[in-house]
């Protein structure tokens, strides 16, 4: 109980101290609430099997979809509709799942081709890809900054935390198909070739999947009064960076040893 | 002349016997003849007080109901229809069991994974917990006793596979098999119970499933 209310009133500290310097320093249009509070969770979670489904139809073959890429708004335009009623909303369940489901692939692969499975192992797994879902992260959180701040008065994205973090952890889906290509019975002369192929075609989609979303959040959701801030040209370069981006990573992820 | 003495049965309500100790009668014996009784009147007036007779059984006083361990574990063994009115009064003794019996078997074939067992068992009833909830949405009511106590229950079918893992040579066909299908029996019981416990369920049923499926999965590779 004591650790409880101490970690709550140090959480009420560093807010405190983060709103001053940030005030200090004269930053007062960046929304601190984006960053401080994680604004309900429960949203990400409203999915059912058909969402699931579809959204990883959609996620490993992004290219044949056929919809369109716009998130579908609420009836009185105060918020966007949660997962169940639109394919193009973030959602939270398959990410972690994905991200579960890779780790233990991960394990298993271990298990079958060194015989030398510790817990440890997973352990280990596990913070590796934490480590990975928070550089995706940062990437993506980079890239919407570097478009859309632009210069001095900076109208600033408006995106959710939780929507980034949802979007970086779609690549895990692609890294446990990988990582489910390694395990499955193949013959060994091909599993290099195996392991390339896979990692080169989900980077492939991977990255398509992440242009269309930033594409999408850019030209539609920044808010409107001044989009000459940055130039065509310069957007498509850091989309082209992002895409390039995925195939290091998902490399790094399938590489267990 | 010695002092009767008579020794009062003491029926002290309160537990502590010591604690009753009456000082103002140990003041008021002055006789030396009487001193060396009176500690033992109040150590025999203390056990007197609690008696045997009266304590409760240990095992019910511990919470611990052997029946309704048993029944709730022939439950478990029968994969395809689950009676789940008996899991509803949730129990951490049988799970604690279950637990303490798979460290066991893996002692046997020679791996030590107590701490880890219990470090992944609290993990893995968070993240059971955490999703049911946030898929449920505000209406979820499975609370965390009553999940780790499903999911220790459910541990039956994996503790089945380090017995049988025993038996069986490592990394073969027999044992990979073996393996799913206790996996996925594992599963179907702690899904089915999971929806007919907690409220909301029913729409997110795959879901969970695919979140037990995990988590069993997870288990079977200490094995």
């Amino acid at each position: 109980m004591y650790e409880e209310f101490k970690s709550h009133e140090i959480a009420n500290v560093l807010y405190a101290t983060g709103s001053d310097i940030l005030t200090a320093y004269g930053e007062k249009n960046i929304n601190i609430s984006r960053y401080m509070c994680v604004n309900n969770p429960r949203y990400y979670f409203q999915v059912n099997d058909e969402y699931v489904k579809n959204k990883l139809k959609l996620i490993l073959f992004p290219f044949l979809h056929k919809g369109r890429w716009m998130r579908a708004m609420e009836d009185d335009s105060s918020s966007f509709k949660s997962a169940m009623h639109d394919i193009n909303a973030p959602d939270l369940y398959i990410p972690l799942m994905a991200f579960v489901t890779y780790v233990l692939l991960a394990a298993f692969f271990l298990v079958l081709c060194f015989c030398r499975f510790s817990p440890e192992s997973i352990g280990v797994q596990f913070s590796t890809g934490l480590m990975c879902w928070l550089m995706q992260v940062l990437l993506l959180e980079g890239t919407l900054h570097s478009l859309g701040g632009g210069g001095g008065s900076g109208e600033i994205i408006l995106v959710p935390l939780l929507d980034v973090v949802s979007y970086a952890g779609y690549t895990f889906v692609g890294a446990a198909v990988v990582m489910a290509v390694r395990v499955s019975p193949h013959p060994v002369r091909w599993a290099h070739l195996m392991f390339c192929g896979a990692t080169l075609w989900e980077s492939f989609c991977m990255g398509v999947l992440l242009v269309k979303i930033v594409k999408r959040i850019l030209v539609f959701e920044v808010p409107i009064f001044d989009k000459q801030m940055y130039s065509t040209n310069k957007r498509n370069y850091v989309l082209l960076f992002v895409a390039a981006a995925q195939f290091p990573q998902l490399f790094w992820l399938g590489n267990v040893h | 002349m010695a002092k009767q003495f008579n020794v009062r049965p003491v029926r002290s309500p309160n537990p502590l016997p010591f604690l009753s100790f009456d000082v103002n009668s140990a003041a008021a014996s002055t006789s030396f003849s009487s001193a060396p009784h009176f500690p033992s009147t109040a150590v025999a007036g203390g056990i007197g007080a609690a008696g045997f007779d009266d304590e409760p059984p240990l095992l019910e006083e511990l919470g611990i109901n052997t029946k309704q361990i048993y029944q709730k574990t022939l439950s478990i063994l029968n994969p395809i229809r689950v009676n789940h009115h008996l899991h509803e009064d949730a129990d951490l003794s049988g799970p604690f069991l279950f637990l303490i019996a798979f460290g066991l078997f893996q002692l046997l074939a020679g791996k030590l994974h107590f701490g880890i067992i219990l470090g992944w068992m609290t993990m893995a009833s968070m993240f059971l917990y955490v999703i049911f909830n946030m898929l449920a949405g505000r209406n979820g009511n499975l609370d965390m006793y009553k999940c780790l106590s499903l999911l220790g229950y459910c541990m039956l079918p994996i503790v089945m596979l380090s017995v049988l893992s025993l038996f069986v040579p490592r990394g073969g066909y027999v044992i990979m098999a073996l393996t799913g299908v206790l996996v996925i029996w594992a599963t179907r019981v702690c899904t089915r119970l999971v929806v007919e416990l907690a409220n909301c369920g029913d729409e997110h049923a795959r879901l969970i499933e695919y979140a037990c499926f995990l988590i069993y999965m997870l288990f079977s590779m200490l094995v």
